[in-house]
C-alpha cells in the first residue's frame, strides 16, 4: 500500500522490511475515570532493503527504543502493519512468532545486562543455536565459527561475562544474534555504553559482518556521528514520529527540518569546534502531553501559525528526501541548506 | 617534574603535584592515579579527557578530598589557592563548596531527592556565607533565574525528581556557583543528557563561569565536548597524563599515539568518512598493578622494545604547557612513523 | 593527522588475559571468608558437628534413649544428676539425658531439613509462577499466600495437628505448610525484577520458550536467596518443632525431642535443673548457629549474583 505522502519510502521494488504507520500507545490509568495516553510511537513508516543500514536518530522521548521493541514484538504494537519479505508479521503468535524471531534479532545497549552472568559464552551462543534448530553435535564448531566471526579467540567460549570487557561482551551478543542467521539485526544503542576506542572496533566489525553476510541493520542511536558512519539512510524521530528521512548524505549535509538542523549543530565535534552553533532552547516535550499541531513548534525558530494547529505529515521533496514540516514544504522543499563545515 | 618548582604560581587556583591515588586490592596496592601533575589558573578552562580506567574522575575527587574509601591519596600534594590542601576531609570541608565546587554526571545523586531544591540552595548560602533566611532566598531565586529555571519561586518548593535531567543539572550548577567558587569541577556533567540539552548546559557552564570568574576543570570521555569548551586539554591513560597542551595545538598536532588514535576513531560530522574507522586494538588496562613500561605499548602502533621496558616520563615539548609522555615524541626518525610527520 | 596502522608489535591483544578480574568459585570464596570471620566459622563448625552427631547417633550415643534405667532414679524416684554413668544426668523416667539429647538432635535436624525443603519447594513454585505469569494468576496466588500468611502459625499448627494427630510426619507437613509463604513472597519479588533484566528479554527475542527461560535463566539467579532462606528456615522450623513438642503435640513419646525435654525440664527446674539446661542450651546454640551461618552465606553468595559488575 503506497501512501501518496510516502512516495520516496516505497521506491524499492521489494524492501525486506516494510513498516507502515506503526503505532504504540501506552495507557496509564490515573484513577477510576481518567487515564493518559502516551503516544510513544505515533505512526512511523519506513522501508529497509536487504543488506542496507537504516539509522534511527532521536533523543529521549523520541520513541526510537519503543519502536525497536515493537518491531521485535517485545511490546505489542497498538496498530500499524509490519511486513517482512511481503508477509504480514504484525500479529503473529506462537509457532509463527518463533519462526519470525529467527529472521530479526537484536543487540542491546547494556553490555553488562544483556548476557546472563551465570551462563558461559558457549552456553549463551549454544542456546541461540538450539532455538534455531542446529543439532547438538554441530554446536561446538558453530560456536567456534561465530566467535571467529566476531574476532574473539575460541578460548573465550569457556569464559563467563564477568570475565569479559564491555566491548568483548557486545561481540558475544553480536555472535549470539548471528547464531540464528537473521536477515535483520536491530542495534539498539549497541555501542553507546562502550569506550570510544572500543566503539570503533565494534562498528568496524558490524560493517564487516554486513559485507560478509548481507544482513540489514536497523541502527538506533542518539549519536549522530556514529550514524553518519554506519547508516545508508537516516530517519530522525521526534516525539514518536519521523520528522525527516533520507540518505545519510542528504540528511547530514542538507538537513531540512529545523530539528534536524539543531540536532546536527548541537553535536560537539572536534573538527568543527569553535563554530558558532545555533542553540535549541527548551526541552523535548512529554510524550504523554505533546504540544498541539507540530510537537516541535514551541522550540522551533521558524514556526508559523499553521504549525501550532496542524500536525505536518511526512512528505517527499523533489530530491527524494522526506520531511514533516509546514515551513519547508511551503517553500517547495527547495531549501538547500548546506551545513557550514 | 614538579610544577611548584617553577616559581610562585600566584594565579593558579589549584596545583596538583605528583598526585597518586591507591586502592588496596587482592593482588596488592592498585595505583589508579599515578604521579599526575597539572595546574589550573584563574578563570582558565581545562579539560581532562580519558576513557574508563584512566583515573580522571578520581583525580577530580582527589582535589575535592572525596576519594571513596578504601582508596586514598598515596603520594603527591594538592595546593588549593596557594595553601596545601590537607589530606583530612574535615579540613577540606572548609573550602569545599566555597573555593572548589563540583557537579557530577548524575544530578539525582548529588541532589538529595528528599529535600526541596530551595532548601538545598539556601543551605549552602546560609552555612558558608552566613546569609540570613531572606537574603538566601532572594539569592537562590537570582541563581535559579540565572541558570534558566522557569518560575524560580515555584521551583524552590519542588523536589529534584520532578525536574528533567537538564533542569537538574542547572540546579546543581546553581548550587555549585552559589558561593562563587574559584574552581568549578564538572565531572561528565552532560554525559547522560540529550545532545541538544547538552549544548544548553555547556553554554550555561561557560556563561556562569565567566560571570563568576571561576576556573573550570571539565572531565569527559568526549573529545568533542572538551574541544569546544576548553582552552587546555589533558589526556589521561592508565592513571597518567600522557599528553597536555592548548586545545587547538593538541588537536591539530597530537604527539601521543593514543591521542591521535582517539581523535581518528570518532567519525567526523563534516569530513569524508573512511570505510573503516581507525580503532585501537585491545582495551584500556584496569588497575596499575602490573604496569611495566608504557601502559599503552601493547596497543600502540609505534611501540618499540624500549617502550615495554621503561615508562616514558611526561616531558615538555617546547613550552611548559605542552607536554607528552612518549618515547617517540619529537623524534622524526622513530621507526614506524609515517613519512613526513614528527 | 597521524594515520596509524593497528598494533605494531604483533601482540595477541585479544587473547591477553582479561582485564576484568577473574572470579574465584564459591568454595574458594567461602573458605577465604570463613578464615576471616570467626563467628561464622564457629557456626558452620557447629552445624557440621550437629549433622555428624545426628547421623552417627546410634554409634555416638552412650545408651538407648528410651531405655529406663533402674539406677537412673534415686530411691525416691527423682532424676539422677550428672555423674560418671550418666554424663548429663537422667530424666523423670530414668532415661539418659545425653542419649536423648543426641537422638533429639536427629529429630530436630530431620524435621527442620525436611520441612524446610518441602516449604521451599512449594514457596519457589508458587512465587516463581506468580512473578513470571503476572495478571490474574499472580493475583490469585498472592492472595492465597497472604491468607495463609495471616494465620498465627502456632495456633494454626496446633489446630492442624489436633485434626491430623501427632506424628513426626504430620509435624513436618504442618511446619512446611506454615512456612512456604515467606519464600513465595520473596521469590515473587525477585522474579518480577529478574523478568525485566535485559538477558531475559534477549532470551525471549531469541525465541526461547517460557519454561526454558524460567529454568535456565531465572531459577539459577534465585538459588542464593533460596539457600539463605533455607538456612534460616531450618532454624525456625527447629524452633517450631520444639514448640509443638513442648506443648505435647509434636513428635510423640517415647521418642526424644528437645522440645519435649524442655517441657519436662521446666517442671523439674527446681530439683533437677539439668533437665532444662541441657536441651535449652542445645536448642539455643543450634538456632543461633543456623541464623549466623545464614547471615554469613548471604555475604558470601551476594557477589555471585552480581558477577557482571
Amino acid at each position: 500500500m503506497a501512501r501518496p505522502s510516502s512516495g520516496h519510502l516505497v521506491s524499492n521494488a521489494h524492501p525486506l522490511l516494510s513498516v507502515r504507520d506503526l503505532t504504540v500507545h501506552f495507557r496509564l490509568r490515573r484513577g477510576p475515570k481518567s487515564s493518559r495516553t502516551i503516544r510513544a510511537v505515533d505512526g512511523v513508516t519506513f522501508d529497509l532493503a536487504a543488506g542496507e543500514t537504516l539509522g534511527i536518530a532521536g533523543e529521549s522521548g523520541s520513541g526510537k527504543s519503543t519502536l525497536a521493541r515493537a518491531l521485535m514484538r517485545i511490546i505489542r504494537p497498538t496498530h500499524g502493519v509490519v511486513t517482512l519479505d511481503n508477509a504480514d508479521v504484525t500479529a503473529l503468535k506462537g509457532r509463527q512468532l518463533k519462526v519470525f524471531r529467527r529472521r530479526m534479532q537484536m543487540v542491546f545497549q547494556d553490555p553488562y545486562d544483556s548476557l546472563d552472568p551465570r551462563m558461559s559464552v558457549r552456553e549463551a551462543i549454544a542456546e541461540a543455536l538450539s532455538v534455531s534448530g542446529t543439532p547438538r553435535e554441530k554446536h561446538e564448531a558453530a560456536v567456534e565459527g561465530l566467535l571467529a566471526r566476531v574476532n574473539l579467540p575460541s578460548s573465550f567460549a569457556r569464559r563467563y561475562p564477568g570475565q569479559l570487557s564491555g566491548g568483548q561482551r557486545q561481540r558475544v551478543s553480536i555472535a549470539r544474534a548471528l547464531a540464528v542467521s537473521p536477515e535483520i539485526i536491530i542495534c539498539d544503542e549497541a555501542v553507546a555504553a562502550l569506550d570510544v576506542s572500543i566503539r570503533a572496533q565494534v562498528l568496524n566489525l558490524l560493517k564487516d559482518i554486513q559485507r560478509d553476510t548481507g544482513v540489514a541493520y536497523l541502527f538506533i542511536s542518539h549519536d549522530l556521528s556514529t550514524l553518519r558512519f554506519m547508516a545508508d539512510k537516516v530517519a530522525i524521530m521526534y516525539v514518536g514520529r519521523v520528522v525527516e528521512y533520507g540518505t545519510s548524505e542528504q540528511v547530514f549535509t542538507r538537513p531540512l527540518h529545523p530539528y534536524t538542523k539543531a540536532l546536527i549543530a548541537a553535536v560537539p565535534s572536534v573538527t568543527s569546534r569553535g563554530r558558532a552553533r545555533l542553540k535549541l532552547s527548551g526541552e523535548p516535550p512529554d510524550p504523554g502531553n505533546p504540544p498541539s499541531g507540530c510537537p516541535f513548534h514551541p522550540r522551533c525558530p521558524d514556526a508559523i501559525d499553521v504549525c501550532r494547529v496542524t500536525r505536518p505529515e511526512l512528505a517527499p521533496t523533489p530530491e527524494g528526501q522526506s520531511v514533516a514540516c509546514h515551513v519547508v514544504l511551503s517553500r517547495g522543499g527547495l531549501e538547500s541548506h548546506e551545513v557550514a563545515p | 617534574m614538579s610544577l611548584v618548582d617553577s616559581g610562585p604560581e600566584s594565579d593558579a587556583v589549584v596545583v596538583v603535584d605528583s598526585l597518586s591515588v591507591t586502592f588496596p586490592s587482592d593482588a596488592g596496592p592498585d595505583d589508579v592515579v599515578r604521579r599526575v601533575s597539572f595546574s589550573v589558573k584563574e578563570g582558565q578552562r581545562v579539560g581532562l579527557v580519558g576513557e574508563s580506567g584512566s583515573g580522571k574522575s578520581l583525580t577530580a575527587r582527589a582535589i575535592m578530598q572525596l576519594i571513596p574509601s578504601p582508596g586514598r591519596i598515596s603520594a603527591g600534594e594538592i595546593h588549593v589557592t596557594g595553601n596545601v590542601a590537607a589530606h583530612s576531609s574535615s579540613d577540606a570541608a572548609r573550602w569545599r563548596g566555597t573555593t572548589v565546587a563540583m557537579i557530577t554526571q548524575d544530578p539525582l545523586s548529588s541532589l538529595n531527592p528528599l529535600v526541596r531544591i530551595g532548601v538545598q540552595i539556601t543551605e549552602m548560602l546560609r552555612h558558608h556565607l552566613h546569609q540570613s533566611r531572606t537574603e538566601a532566598r532572594t539569592r537562590a531565586i537570582e541563581l535559579l533565574t540565572a541558570v534558566g529555571i522557569p518560575n524560580p519561586p515555584r521551583s524552590l518548593r519542588q523536589f529534584p525528581s520532578v525536574l528533567s535531567g537538564g533542569m537538574r543539572q542547572r540546579v546543581a550548577l546553581a548550587i555549585a556557583i552559589s558561593c562563587n567558587p574559584r574552581l568549578l569541577i564538572a565531572d561528565e556533567p552532560t554525559t547522560s543528557l540529550d545532545v541538544t540539552i547538552q549544548a544548553q548546559v555547556l553554554d550555561l557552564l561557560e556563561k556562569m563561569s565567566a560571570e563568576h570568574h571561576s576556573a573550570v576543570l571539565l572531565i569527559s570521555h568526549d573529545l568533542g565536548v572538551v574541544a569546544n569548551f576548553c582552552e587546555e586539554v589533558l589526556v589521561m591513560y592508565a592513571g597518567r597524563i600522557v599528553e597536555s597542551g592548548p586545545t587547538d595545538e593538541l588537536l591539530e598536532n597530537p604527539q601521543h599515539p593514543y591521542t591521535a588514535a582517539l581523535l581518528s576513531s570518532v567519525p567526523s560530522m563534516t569530513e569524508d568518512l573512511p570505510e573503516r574507522l581507525t580503532s585501537i586494538a585491545g582495551s584500556p588496562p584496569v588497575g596499575g598493578v602490573n604496569i611495566r613500561g608504557c601502559p599503552f605499548a601493547p596497543r600502540c602502533a609505534l611501540a618499540q622494545p624500549q617502550c615495554l621496558d621503561t615508562e616514558p616520563e611526561l616531558r615538555e615539548l617546547g613550552t611548559p604547557a605542552r607536554r607528552v609522555a612518549c618515547h617517540a615524541a619529537g623524534d622524526p626518525r622513530w621507526p614506524g612513523r609515517p613519512q613526513g610527520t614528527s | 593527522m597521524m594515520n596509524l596502522p593497528e598494533g605494531a608489535l604483533g601482540f595477541e591483544l585479544v587473547a591477553a588475559e582479561p582485564t576484568v578480574l577473574n572470579l574465584p568459585n564459591f568454595w574458594h570464596r567461602a573458605g577465604k571468608s570463613l578464615r576471616h570471620d570467626p563467628v561464622a566459622l564457629v557456626s558452620v563448625a557447629f552445624i557440621v558437628l550437629l549433622v555428624v552427631v545426628a547421623v552417627f547417633a546410634p554409634w555416638i550415643s552412650p545408651y538407648n534413649p528410651v531405655r529406663q534405667f533402674p539406677n537412673g532414679l534415686t530411691p525416691v524416684g527423682a532424676p539422677v544428676g550428672p555423674s560418671s554413668h550418666f554424663l548429663l544426668g537422667t530424666d523423670s523416667a530414668g532415661r539418659d539425658v545425653l542419649s536423648r539429647l543426641i537422638y533429639g538432635a536427629r529429630v530436630s535436624l530431620l524435621v527442620g531439613v525436611v520441612a524446610t525443603s518441602l516449604a521451599s519447594a512449594i514457596g519457589v513454585l508458587v512465587g516463581a509462577v506468580a512473578g513470571y505469569a503476572g495478571g490474574i494468576i499472580e493475583s490469585v496466588l498472592m492472595r492465597l499466600t497472604d491468607m495463609v500468611l495471616s494465620f498465627p502459625i502456632l495456633l494454626f499448627s496446633i489446630a492442624l495437628i489436633a485434626v491430623t494427630g501427632p506424628s513426626t510426619r504430620n509435624v513436618v507437613l504442618v511446619i512446611a505448610f506454615a512456612y512456604w509463604t515467606y519464600l513465595a513472597r520473596v521469590v515473587r519479588g525477585q522474579v518480577l525484577s529478574l523478568k525485566e533484566r535485559e538477558f531475559v528479554t534477549a532470551a525471549r527475542t531469541l525465541g526461547v520458550g517460557h519454561s526454558r527461560v524460567i529454568s535456565k535463566h531465572i531459577l539459577p539467579h534465585l538459588m542464593p536467596t533460596i539457600i539463605v532462606y533455607g538456612t534460616l528456615g531450618i532454624a525456625t522450623s527447629i524452633l517450631l518443632e520444639a514448640s509443638l513438642s513442648f506443648l505435647g503435640i509434636g513428635v510423640p513419646l517415647p521418642q526424644a525431642s528437645w522440645g519435649e525435654m524442655i517441657s519436662e525440664g521446666q517442671q523439674y527446674f527446681q530439683s533437677a535443673p539439668w533437665l532444662l539446661i541441657a536441651p535449652g542450651v542445645a536448642l539455643i546454640a543450634t538456632v543461633l548457629a543456623f541464623n549466623l551461618a545464614g547471615d554469613w552465606l548471604t555475604d558470601v553468595l551476594d557477589p555471585a549474583t552480581r558477577q557482571g559488575r
